[in-house]
C-alpha cells in the first residue's frame, strides 16, 4: 500500500516548504519556530516561489536556511533586514515578505529599522525570536532582557527591558503579537493571521536559549515561561477556504478578527475579556504583566487603519522589477520635448 | 580720483557679489548669469554658500570669458558689497582700479579712492516698491547698476527675469521695476567709464544652463530607476528632489500611476539597504549622499559587492574629513568610494566632468550595475552637481536597457550548462542570477562566505576561488567603462591626468602652462576601474602631473596601485584643496612647480 501525501490547498506537500538541516543548538527555540513557519505557509497554501525570507544577523538570521528552501532569501547585515526589505517591497509588492529577526537585531542594532518600517507600515510579518541574549556571540544581555533576569553565567540584569510589542502599538502597528516557541497551536494560528495581514504584523516570539539562558532565573527560560504566562485568548485561524460549518463553535464568549485575506482569526475568551483593537489597553496589560514578571501571550492589537508602504506609492499594478523598458524610459518624442523646454 | 586711461575689456571679467544667505540674492544672481548667457556671452556662475539658512555671509562669482574659462578667476573685476559682516574684508581684497558698487543703507565707509566706486540706498529704494519684500528686492538693484556698467540687453534681461519668476507676473514687475530705477540712477550718478563689457556672441544654438544634480536626476529616470531612497544630506538633496520633481512627467502612466517609489529614509544605512533590496529583487534602486552618508553606508556597500547585488549610489563630493565644509567643494572621496568597506572590496566609479556626463552616466551606471552585479557609484561634486553649467542637451540614450544575465524563465536555465548563482559559466567572472518570486532556483543570499550554488561554506578554496572571481569581473569591467577624453599634443612633453569638475578649469591651466613653451595635452578619467588608454597615454608623454581637488593624491595614489610599476616613476602628484572650485592660477603654479623640480 503506497502511503498518502497530504497535499495543501494549492496541491504541494509539505516537503516544498521545509530548508536545509538546523545547525542550531540541540533544543533551541528558534528551531521549534522555523518548525511553525514552515507549518504556517503550507496551510495557509503560500506558492514557495512567492515567499521572501528575510534576515539581519545572528542565530534567528541563520535560520531562513532551514526552511522554505523553495523560496528566495536574503540574509543581510546585523540590524538591518527592515530597509532591505523595504527596497524589495517597493520594486515587488506581490511578495510575501518573512522576516526573522532576533533580539539583539531587532531591539539594539536595528531598533531603528524596526521602529521606521512599522512607521512605514511595511507589508511584512516581522517575527522577533527573542531569548534575552546574543547567542552567537556566547551569551551577552540583550536589550529585552527583563529586570531581575539571570542568564546561566554572569550578574542578574538590572536595565529595564525593551518592549518590542509595546514599542511596536506605541508606534501604531496593525498587527502585534506575542507568544512562545514551545506553544505551537497558539503561535501557529498567530503565524497565519499574520500572514493573512495587509501591512506590518509583527510577532515576539520568546524562544529560550536553550545554552546560555534556559535556567529558571531566566524570564525567558523553558521552565520561568511554562508558569509564568498567562494567555490572553485561546486562538483559532480559520482559513477563507475553509467552509465555516466545518469549523467548531467554541462552548464560551468567542470574537472573530477578520484578516484581509479573508480568512478569520477566532479568539476565544479564557478567564477574562481583553479588547485587542484598543492600543492602551495593550499597552496597560503589557505594563501588569511586567510589574507581575509575567509573560503575556495572543493577539496584543490588531487594526486596519492605514495604507501600506507599498499602497502609499501610488505605484503601477505590475511589480516595478517586471516592467519593460518602455515603461522604464520616457521616449525619444517626449525626450525632444523636455529639451525644447529647457532651450525654451 | 587717480584712475589711469585704460581699455575697456570686453567678455573679460569677473563680478564678485557678497551678501547674506536668506536675502533673495540668489534670484538677482542668476539674473546677471542667465541674461549675459542669453546674449551669448561664455559665463559661469559659483555660488559659495554657508551651511546655514539665514544670515551667514554668501559670495556669488561670475565669471566672463570669451575664452571659455570657468573657473573662477585669480581677481575680482567688479565686487558688489550687500553684507556688512564681510564688508570690510570684501574691500580689502580688491585690486586697485577695480569697480565696487555698494549699499548706502548698509551704513559703512568704502575707503577707497583708487577704485571706481558707486553706491546707492538700495534697501531704502527698494522699501518704497515693497516695504514688506525690501531686503529681497534691494538685490535687483545692483543688478540694474550692473546692466548699465556692463551694457546688458534689455531683451536678454527681462528674459532672465521672466525665467527666473516662472512668468509670475506681479514678481516680475516688481523686481524689472528696481532693475530698471537701478540701471536709470546708475546712467545719472556714474560719472566715470566702465572698464568692462558684455559684447553679444551668437549664441550656441540649442544650449542652455543646468545644475549636475539636475542632469544626473535626468539621467537616472532615463536609465529606469525604481526605486529612490534618500536622505538629505547637502549637496546631493537637490539630485533626489530633482528626481521626485521630474518623476511625475516622466514616469507615469495617464492615469497617474508611477513606475518608481521614492523612499526617504531613516538615515543612509537605510537608504543603502532599500537599494540592496530593490537590486536583489531585480529593480534599479539608486540613492544619492554625500561622504559621510557613504562612510555609513559603507557595510551595506561590502554586502553588495560580495553578495553580487545590482545597485546605484551617487555621491556629491563636498569637503572632508566628517562634517568637514559642507557647503564646500572637494574630490576628497575617490579612495572611499573606490574600496568602501572592510575586506578586500572594490567598487566601479563613474566621474562625469560635464552636466551632458552628469546625465548619460546617470542612466549608463544602472546599465552597469546590473551588467557587472555590483554597486556602481557616481562621483560628483558640489561645484559640478550645484553650480550651473552651459549644457547643449543631452543625448538620448543610444543604447537599449541592459538588464544583465538575469534567467527569467525555465528555458533559458535549461540552457545554462551546471548553473549555480556563483559559477562562471561563461568564463567572464559574471554569474547568472534568478530573482525572487521566479519559482528559479531560488537561494538564501548571505554576506558570509558561499559556494558556486550559493551555500554557505568556510572552504579555503571556495572562498579564495570566490575573491579571484570577483576581482576578475571587475579587471573585466573597466574596458566597457567610459574611456578617458583626451586632448592630445603632437609634441608630448606634460600629460596632466585628472578627473571630475576640474574639467572647467583645465583648459585654462593649460594655456598658463602652455605659455612656458611647454605644450600641454589633457587626459580626463571617467571611471575606475582604471581604462586601458590611461596608461597607453602616460607611455606616450615624458612627464605625466595626476591633478586632483584634495590634499593626498587620491586618483595618484589610484593610479600608482593600478599602473605596470615601470609607469609608476612617471608620474608626479599635484593636489590641492581650499574647499574652492579650482582657481587655474595655483594649479597651474603648483604644477610648474613640480615641472621644475625635474624628474623624481
Amino acid at each position: 500500500m503506497s502511503k498518502v501525501i497530504k497535499l495543501n490547498v494549492i496541491d504541494r506537500p509539505k516537503s516544498d516548504y521545509t530548508g536545509g538541516p538546523s545547525s542550531l543548538c540541540p533544543g533551541c527555540g528558534h528551531d521549534q519556530i522555523s518548525g511553525v513557519i514552515i507549518q504556517a505557509c503550507w496551510e495557509n497554501g503560500i506558492e514557495p516561489s512567492r515567499i521572501a525570507k528575510m534576515s539581519g544577523i545572528g542565530c534567528s538570521s541563520k535560520t531562513p536556511a532551514y526552511f522554505l528552501g523553495q523560496s528566495h532569501g536574503f540574509n543581510t547585515v546585523h540590524g538591518r533586514m527592515p530597509s532591505v526589505t523595504t527596497g524589495a517591497n517597493m520594486v515587488n509588492k506581490d511578495l510575501v515578505y518573512l522576516g526573522v529577526s532576533g533580539d539583539g537585531d531587532s531591539a539594539s542594532i536595528g531598533i531603528g529599522q524596526f521602529i521606521h518600517a512599522i512607521r512605514r507600515n511595511l507589508n511584512m510579518v516581522y517575527i522577533i525570536e527573542n531569548n534575552g541574549v546574543y547567542g552567537l556571540t556566547k551569551g551577552q544581555y540583550s536589550a529585552t532582557v527583563e529586570k531581575g533576569s539571570k542568564k546561566r553565567k554572569g550578574a542578574p540584569n538590572e536595565q529595564p527591558p525593551i518592549d518590542m510589542c509595546k514599542l511596536a502599538i506605541n508606534l501604531g502597528c496593525g498587527f502585534v503579537a506575542r507568544s512562545f516557541s514551545g506553544a505551537k497551536k497558539q503561535l501557529t494560528s498567530l503565524m497565519k493571521a499574520a500572514l493573512s495581514h495587509n501591512g506590518m504584523a509583527v510577532i515576539d516570539v520568546i524562544s529560550p536559549c536553550v545554552t546560555f539562558a534556559n535556567n529558571d532565573e531566566s524570564y525567558k527560560s523553558y521552565g520561568y515561561v511554562k508558569t509564568q504566562s498567562e494567555e490572553l485568548h485561546g486562538v483559532d485561524y480559520i482559513h477563507h477556504f475553509q467552509p465555516m460549518n466545518e469549523v467548531d463553535i467554541p462552548e464560551g464568549g468567542f470574537e472573530d478578527v477578520e484578516l484581509f485575506d479573508g480568512s478569520v482569526l477566532r479568539l476565544e475568551t479564557l478567564s477574562t475579556e481583553y479588547d485587542y483593537t484598543d492600543p492602551t489597553a495593550a499597552i496597560a496589560a503589557l505594563h501588569a504583566a511586567e510589574v507581575d514578571k509575567k509573560h503575556i501571550t495572543g493577539l496584543l492589537h490588531h487594526n486596519t487603519d492605514m495604507p501600506t508602504a507599498d499602497e502609499d506609492q501610488g505605484l503601477v499594478d505590475t511589480p516595478l522589477c517586471d516592467l519593460s523598458e518602455d515603461m522604464l524610459r520616457p521616449s525619444k518624442e517626449r525626450h525632444e520635448e523636455i529639451m525644447a523646454r529647457f532651450r525654451a | 580720483m587717480c584712475i589711469p586711461e585704460m581699455d575697456v575689456s570686453i567678455n573679460d571679467f569677473v563680478i564678485n557679489v557678497a551678501t547674506a544667505n536668506g536675502t533673495g540674492s540668489q534670484s538677482s544672481n542668476l539674473i546677471l548669469l542667465n541674461s549675459m548667457f542669453e546674449m551669448g556671452v561664455p559665463v559661469s556662475g559659483k555660488n559659495l554658500f554657508p551651511s546655514n539658512i539665514s544670515g551667514l555671509p554668501t559670495w556669488y562669482i561670475i565669471r566672463a570669458s570669451d575664452q571659455g574659462y570657468q573657473a573662477p578667476g585669480d581677481k575680482t573685476d567688479i565686487q558688489v558689497l550687500m553684507n556688512a559682516d564681510t564688508w570690510f574684508k570684501d574691500i580689502e581684497k580688491v585690486e586697485s582700479g577695480s569697480v565696487i558698487i555698494f549699499n548706502e543703507n548698509v551704513k559703512l565707509p568704502v575707503e577707497r579712492d583708487d577704485c571706481l566706486v558707486f553706491g546707492l540706498p538700495m534697501t531704502k529704494l527698494a522699501r518704497g516698491i515693497n516695504p514688506k519684500m525690501a531686503k529681497m528686492i534691494a538685490n535687483m538693484y545692483y543688478v540694474g547698476v550692473i546692466q548699465h556698467l556692463i551694457g546688458i540687453d534689455q531683451v536678454a534681461l527681462e528674459k532672465a527675469v521672466n525665467r527666473q519668476f516662472k512668468g509670475k507676473k506681479s514678481a516680475v514687475e516688481v523686481n524689472l521695476r528696481a532693475i530698471e530705477e537701478g540701471r536709470k540712477m546708475a546712467e545719472e550718478g556714474i560719472t566715470w567709464d566702465s572698464p568692462h563689457a558684455v559684447e553679444a556672441r551668437q549664441k550656441k544654438e540649442g544650449t542652455f544652463l543646468i545644475d549636475g544634480n539636475e542632469a544626473a536626476a535626468l539621467g537616472s529616470i532615463y536609465g529606469g530607476v525604481n526605486m529612490l531612497s534618500w536622505y538629505p544630506i547637502t549637496p546631493s538633496s537637490s539630485l533626489a528632489e530633482g528626481i521626485i520633481h521630474w518623476l511625475p512627467q516622466l514616469r507615469e502612466t495617464e492615469d497617474g500611476m508611477s513606475t518608481c517609489a521614492v523612499v526617504q529614509a531613516e538615515d543612509e544605512l537605510a537608504a543603502a539597504g532599500m537599494v540592496l533590496g530593490a537590486g536583489w529583487a531585480g529593480g534599479r534602486g539608486m540613492t544619492c549622499t554625500s561622504g559621510p552618508g557613504i562612510s555609513l553606508m559603507s557595510e551595506f556597500i561590502g554586502l553588495a559587492y560580495f553578495a553580487e547585488v545590482p545597485g546605484v549610489i551617487w555621491d556629491v563630493n563636498r569637503v572632508g574629513p566628517s562634517t568637514g565644509l559642507p557647503t564646500r567643494t572637494q574630490q576628497g572621496d575617490l579612495n572611499l568610494l573606490r574600496e568602501a568597506s572592510h575586506g578586500d572590496t572594490e567598487h566601479i566609479v563613474l566621474i562625469p566632468g560635464t552636466v551632458e556626463e552628469c546625465f548619460e552616466f546617470g542612466w549608463r551606471a544602472f546599465d552597469y550595475a546590473e551588467r557587472f552585479q555590483t554597486l556602481v557609484f557616481g562621483f560628483s561634486d558640489l561645484d559640478l552637481g550645484m553650480n550651473n553649467w552651459v549644457c547643449s542637451g543631452f543625448e538620448y540614450p543610444d543604447e537599449p536597457i541592459d538588464r544583465g544575465k538575469v534567467v527569467r524563465s525555465a528555458e533559458q536555465m535549461a540552457a545554462i550548462e551546471n548553473y549555480g548563482r556563483y559559477r562562471d559559466v561563461d568564463g567572464d567572472g559574471i554569474p547568472y542570477r534568478t530573482l525572487p518570486g521566479s519559482g528559479l532556483d531560488p537561494i538564501l543570499y548571505r554576506g558570509t562566505g558561499h559556494d558556486e550554488d550559493g551555500i554557505y561554506s568556510e572552504d579555503p578554496e571556495v572562498y579564495q576561488k570566490l575573491m579571484m572571481r570577483l576581482k576578475r569581473k571587475l579587471f573585466n569591467a573597466r574596458k566597457h567603462l567610459p574611456s578617458p577624453v583626451i586632448r592630445e599634443e603632437t609634441q608630448k612633453d606634460v600629460g596632466i591626468i585628472y578627473m571630475g569638475s576640474m574639467e572647467n578649469s583645465i583648459q585654462e591651466i593649460d594655456d598658463i602652462i602652455e605659455e612656458t613653451g611647454l605644450k600641454v595635452s589633457q587626459c580626463r578619467v571617467r571611471a575606475v576601474p582604471l581604462h586601458p588608454d590611461i596608461e597607453a597615454f602616460i607611455e606616450r608623454h615624458n612627464r605625466v602631473i595626476v591633478l586632483e581637488i584634495n590634499r593626498d593624491g587620491q586618483l595618484y595614489g589610484v593610479l600608482r596601485k593600478e599602473l605596470p610599476i615601470n609607469l609608476v616613476p612617471k608620474i608626479s602628484s599635484v593636489a590641492y584643496s581650499d574647499g574652492m572650485p579650482p582657481r587655474a592660477r595655483i594649479y597651474a603654479d603648483l604644477i610648474l612647480e613640480v615641472l621644475k623640480e625635474g624628474a623624481q
